[in-house]
Formats: structure tokens, sequence, C-alpha cells
């Protein structure tokens, strides 16, 4: 994971990317106990191109630092890592909001928790729901503040629905 | 009865103390619970091919 904090930092260094935030599963085990997960997920913005693959400046330079695609996703170290371009409004913040965390000496962004939050609910599986479990139950994020972010970003009915069917007893 | 219940006592300190590591003191934990994941599927009469890399968000 550290190899993957350097590598998306000099990412940045170089313009490819113009930001990038860790979020996820790995994110989410800042504020939980360990979670068992297989990829690292990474939000990234990269600058406007004419072609669709948004994402080739990501894979040509990891390849050139010796980093192979596999599958949907390029191995770096022991994590498979998807980089997922930011794709709404709540992603968008989710990264220019992350916090800068610190791993083993290398700074690492990393969404926040109440974020990964609300990226789960909208996202919606039951992984993603036992995820807001977890960080609600850790203390790293309140209900009213899932609640007003949830809110903000068009999500009330499905935060209404997940209190009703996880909080509500 | 006593017994089950100081067994889940144990296993609910055991867990607690799980959450105050630090995070890649739980990265390094998770990557080797990801490693267990791969070598059981892999040896599992189930698997028919590379695993799928589905988005783990």
């Amino acid at each position: 994971m550290k190899e993957l904090a350097q590598l998306l930092n000099e990412m940045r260094t170089a313009g490819v990317i113009r930001d990038y935030a860790l979020f996820g599963a790995a994110a989410q085990m800042r504020y939980t106990e360990p979670v068992a997960t297989l990829d690292a997920d990474v939000l990234v913005a990269v600058s406007p191109t004419e072609g669709l693959d948004v994402l080739r400046g990501i894979y040509e330079f990891c390849s050139a630092k010796g980093y192979p695609p596999e599958g949907e996703a390029i191995r770096v170290g022991a994590w498979p890592t998807q980089f997922v371009p930011a794709f709404s409004p709540l992603t968008h913040e989710a990264m220019e909001q992350a916090e800068s965390a610190d791993f083993e000496g290398v700074p690492f962004r990393v969404v926040g928790a109440d974020y990964l939050a609300v990226i789960a609910l909208s996202v919606g599986r039951a992984k993603d729901f036992a995820r807001i479990l977890g960080l609600l139950e850790s203390g790293a994020v309140s209900r009213e503040k899932i609640g007003s972010l949830a809110t903000r970003h068009g999500l009330s009915e499905e935060w209404r629905r997940f209190e009703g069917r996880f909080l509500n007893e | 009865m006593n017994d089950i219940r100081r067994l889940l006592e144990k296993q609910t300190l055991w867990q607690k103390s799980r959450k105050a590591l630090t995070w890649p003191e739980k990265i390094r934990m998770a990557e080797r619970v990801r490693e267990s994941i791969l070598q059981l599927r892999a040896g599992s009469p189930r698997d028919h091919g590379p695993i799928p890399r589905g988005p783990q968000r």
C-alpha cells in the first residue's frame, strides 16, 4: 500500500492526474477493524481528453514504471488497483475534501469517513451497507452527518430507507 | 453457558483490539486475508478460471 501511495503522489507530481483519493475498503480500515478485500480503489481526477479512454495516461505511466495491467486493475505491489474517475458531484467533492493520511511516512490522500459512508449509500450493495454500519459503530461518523451529506447529494430517500432497515428498531 | 459467554467476551475483546491497530497494520492484516482468500478460491472445485475482478469499493 505504501508503494501505491508513492506511485499516486508521483503521478500527481508528473501531471498524469490532477488529484486522487483512496476510497472503498482500504480507506474504511482507517476507522474500523480490518475487512477482507481483493482490490484497492482510487478516485482520480484526470485532465479532460479528446478520446473516450480517460485512464490511458494512467495506464501508460504505470506501465513505464513497471506496473502491469491485471484485468480491470493495475497491480501495484500486493494490490490490484482500480482507478475510478470521479464520476459525480459526490465523488468529486469526496476527493477534494480528502484527508492527507500518513502511511509509513508517505502522505496518502484518503476519502474521509462521512464521504465513504455516503458513497457506500449511493452504491447500495450489502457490503456497502455493512461499511456504513462499521463506520457508524467506530464513531468515525454520526447519523446526523451522513444524513446531512446524503440530503445534499440527493440521497435522502436512500438514507431514510437505510435508517428504517438497519437503525430504527 | 458461562463458558460460551466467556468465549464471546474474549472474542469481542480480540475484535476490539484489532480496531485499535494502526492503519498500516490493518492493511497488512487485510493483505494476509486476501492471500488466504485467493488460495482458497484457487483450490476450490468451483473455480473454473481467473478470479473475476469486479469493483470492490
